[in-house]
C-alpha cells in the first residue's frame, strides 16, 4: 500500500490549466532568452557596453523585492492550508515588496529614457527593453493577482477547503520570479 | 521556508557584490551560471511546491531552468 500513499502524497499545485499556460509563458521566455544569447555572442561589445550603462544595484534591489514577494506567497500559501490567521497581510506583505519591483523597473526605465537610450538605440537595448516590459506586464497581472487573492482571503472565500485558486495565483506569482531569477544575471551580469 | 529565501538572496547578491569587487570575468560568468540553476531549482521546488508535485511536472518546471541555463553557457563556451 506504499506506492498508494504516495500517490496520493503528490499533487500539481493549483489547476492544471494554469500550469499549461505557465509552459507557454516559460517557452516564450525561454526562446527569448536564447534570442538574447545568440545576439549577444554575434555582437558581444554592443552588449558589454549596453550592459555598464545598467544599474546593478537597482537590478539586484528589484530581485530582493521579488523574491521577498515569492517567499511571502509561498508563507500565504501554507498559512491558509493549515487554516492559520494572517494569510491576507502576508499576501498585502507580497504586494507590497513586489512594489519594489515595479517603482524600481519604471525609475530605471525613466534614468535610461533621460540619458538617451531607448528601443532603437541597439541590440542590447532592444532586447532589454522589450524582455524588461514583457516581464514587468507579467509581474503587473501577478499583482492583480495576488490583491484577488488577498481580497478574497479577507472575505472568505478562500479559507482551506479548497486550495485550488490560492495555488493556481501563487504557482502564476512564482513563474513570474522564475523568469527574474534568469533574465537579472543574464542583463545584469553576463551581457 | 526561511532558510530557502536566505540561500536566494546569498545566491543573489554574491555575483553583484563579486562584480563590483572586480572579480576576474571569466569566473564570475560560471559563478553566475552555477547560482541561477540553484536559485531556480530552489524556487521550483520549495516556493512552488513541485517537490510535492508529480514527477513528471516537476522534472519539466526544473528543466526549463536547466535547459535555458545550459544553452545559454553553452552559447557563451562557444563564443
Amino acid at each position: 500500500m506504499a506506492h498508494t500513499g504516495e500517490a496520493t502524497r503528490k499533487h500539481l499545485p493549483g489547476d492544471i490549466a494554469v500550469w499549461f499556460f505557465i509552459f507557454a509563458e516559460l517557452a516564450v521566455f525561454g526562446i527569448l532568452f536564447i534570442g538574447f544569447g545568440v545576439a549577444r555572442g554575434l555582437d558581444p561589445d554592443t552588449f558589454s557596453a549596453g550592459r555598464a550603462a545598467l544599474h546593478p544595484w537597482t537590478g539586484l534591489i528589484n530581485t530582493i523585492g521579488l523574491i521577498t514577494a515569492s517567499y511571502l506567497v509561498a508563507l500565504s500559501v501554507h498559512r491558509l492550508r493549515e487554516r492559520r490567521t494572517g494569510t491576507a497581510l502576508l499576501l498585502w506583505g507580497a504586494i507590497a515588496a513586489s512594489a519594489i519591483y515595479t517603482f524600481g523597473k519604471l525609475w530605471e526605465y525613466a534614468d535610461l529614457y533621460a540619458n538617451g537610450y531607448n528601443l532603437g538605440t541597439d541590440t542590447f537595448f532592444m532586447f532589454y527593453f522589450f524582455l524588461t516590459f514583457f516581464h514587468f506586464m507579467h509581474v503587473v497581472l501577478g499583482q492583480i493577482i495576488l490583491v484577488v487573492l488577498a481580497v478574497k482571503v479577507k472575505k472568505g472565500d478562500y479559507n482551506g477547503d479548497d486550495m485550488n485558486g490560492m495555488e493556481s495565483g501563487a504557482s502564476y506569482w512564482h513563474m513570474v520570479d522564475l523568469v527574474w531569477l534568469v533574465l537579472f544575471p543574464m542583463l545584469y551580469v553576463l551581457a | 521556508m526561511l532558510a530557502v529565501y536566505i540561500a536566494l538572496m546569498v545566491c543573489t547578491m554574491t555575483p553583484v557584490i563579486a562584480m563590483q569587487a572586480g572579480a576576474d570575468a571569466s569566473v564570475l560568468i560560471w559563478l553566475v551560471f552555477a547560482l541561477v540553476l540553484v536559485k531556480a531549482l530552489l524556487l521550483v521546488d520549495h516556493f512552488m511546491e513541485m517537490k510535492h508535485a508529480p514527477a513528471g511536472w516537476r522534472l519539466a518546471t526544473q528543466g526549463w531552468a536547466v535547459v535555458v541555463v545550459t544553452v545559454l553557457a553553452g552559447i557563451h563556451a562557444v563564443g
